[in-house]
């Protein structure tokens, strides 16, 4: 009996997206925040209005309405501010950290999760220099890293590129709107 | 009985044999996959279930933002899985129609065992009713209570019990019951 309870748990959840780390977080934040020794997390609690205004802008509405943002700073000098979107494909989910310059400019983009079956997908396009489209973008700017690659990365990898163009989309419509919103302690 | 695996040719009992322990396979990867991304208690699979959907509080009427320190090990804490609304909609699109190909084939096999029809039924509506339950616990789980993962949890030991019988009836038929049986 014990074995066949066993086996009747190993059936329990075979349907999970399994999900790679590619870069764990706290590299992400390292690489992304350079230098920052202290951090602070913006929530950011959208009402409806606002939610709607975001969904109208880039067909998104982050969980549970929060969007979070982590600014570091080096002693007193803010070296910047990042965020972690997610996107969900038709083949699961992949999340990318944005990280945005003192100046509002995007200073690196880094895919920090994707699953088993996109994981080769992401490496190949982040090989073919899908990141490097993305720097210096500000609010308003249309990232096109999908752009960059056709012709020269594998239609999956340009795929994926276009994922990973909506999740920076993403980050900089929420960065531009609502960083700046009324802060309360 | 027209179709009886205890009296099949060689090819269908061999046939029948790769197809179990093949599913076998899988069900061990998947208990892998259980303890990589969720768990085997209801708790855990509450959390990636119901996660914070559970305690999903009404838009403010403004916008309001929100501030607290974080450190590095707070960024490095271990993340739950979780598994929202959308992605449990493209799971329950992508594994429901796999679960009841899963559960017609193991069927096919239990056709093919010598049971009374009362038992065969049985199983059979254990192997279709099982992942049932254990989608069924998820979508529960998520929009009304955290203790309907008790639910999947019992959906996934069903499925597992009712392979692990099919299975254990069919190799005992096929392979160790001798009855003039045409090996």
């Amino acid at each position: 009996m014990n074995l066949l309870l066993r086996g009747a748990t190993i059936a329990a959840v075979l349907h999970i997206t399994p999900a790679v780390i590619l870069v764990k977080r706290p590299d992400a934040v390292q690489a992304l925040l350079p230098g920052a020794d202290s951090y602070l997390a913006r929530e950011v609690h959208l009402s409806d209005p606002d939610a709607h205004r975001l969904h109208e802008l880039v067909d998104w509405s982050p969980d549970e309405g929060v969007l979070t943002f982590y600014s570091g700073k080096a002693g007193t000098t803010g070296v910047g501010v990042l965020t972690f979107v997610r996107v969900d494909t038709p083949h699961g989910p992949i999340e990318v950290a944005v990280g945005f310059s003192p100046q509002g400019a995007v200073r690196g983009v880094i895919v920090t999760k994707a699953t088993v079956e996109m994981k080769p997908w992401v490496l190949e396009a982040v090989g073919a220099g899908l990141v490097e489209s993305y720097r210096a973008l500000k609010p308003g700017d249309v990232p096109a890293g999908a752009a960059s690659l056709a012709g020269h990365a594998g239609n999956l990898a340009v795929y994926i590129a276009g994922e990973v163009d909506k999740g920076v989309a993403r980050a900089l419509a929420a960065y531009g709107t609502f960083y700046n919103a009324h802060v309360r302690a | 009985m027209l179709y009886d695996l205890g009296r099949a040719d060689l090819r269908i009992k061999w046939l029948v044999t790769c197809l179990l322990a093949t599913l076998g396979v899988s069900y061990v990867f998947g208990a892998l996959m259980v303890s990589l991304y969720a768990g085997f208690t209801p708790e855990r699979v509450a959390a990636t279930y119901g996660g914070r959907a559970m305690s999903m509080s009404m838009p403010p009427e403004t916008t309001m933002v929100m501030e607290h320190p974080m450190s590095m090990a707070e960024f490095a804490k271990p993340e739950v899985h979780e598994v929202d609304t959308n992605l449990l909609i493209q799971d329950t699109h992508v594994h429901v129609p796999m679960y009841g190909v899963i559960a017609a084939a193991l069927s096919l096999v239990v056709a093919g065992l010598s049971l009374s029809q009362g038992w065969a039924v049985t199983l059979i509506t254990l192997l279709f009713s099982a992942p049932w339950l254990d989608f069924a616990g998820m979508w529960l789980t998520k929009f009304v209570s955290g203790r309907f993962a008790a639910v999947t949890l019992i959906g996934g030991w069903a499925m597992g019990l009712g392979y692990l019988a099919v299975t254990a009836l069919a190799i005992h038929q096929m392979w160790f019951r001798t009855r003039g049986v045409d090996r």
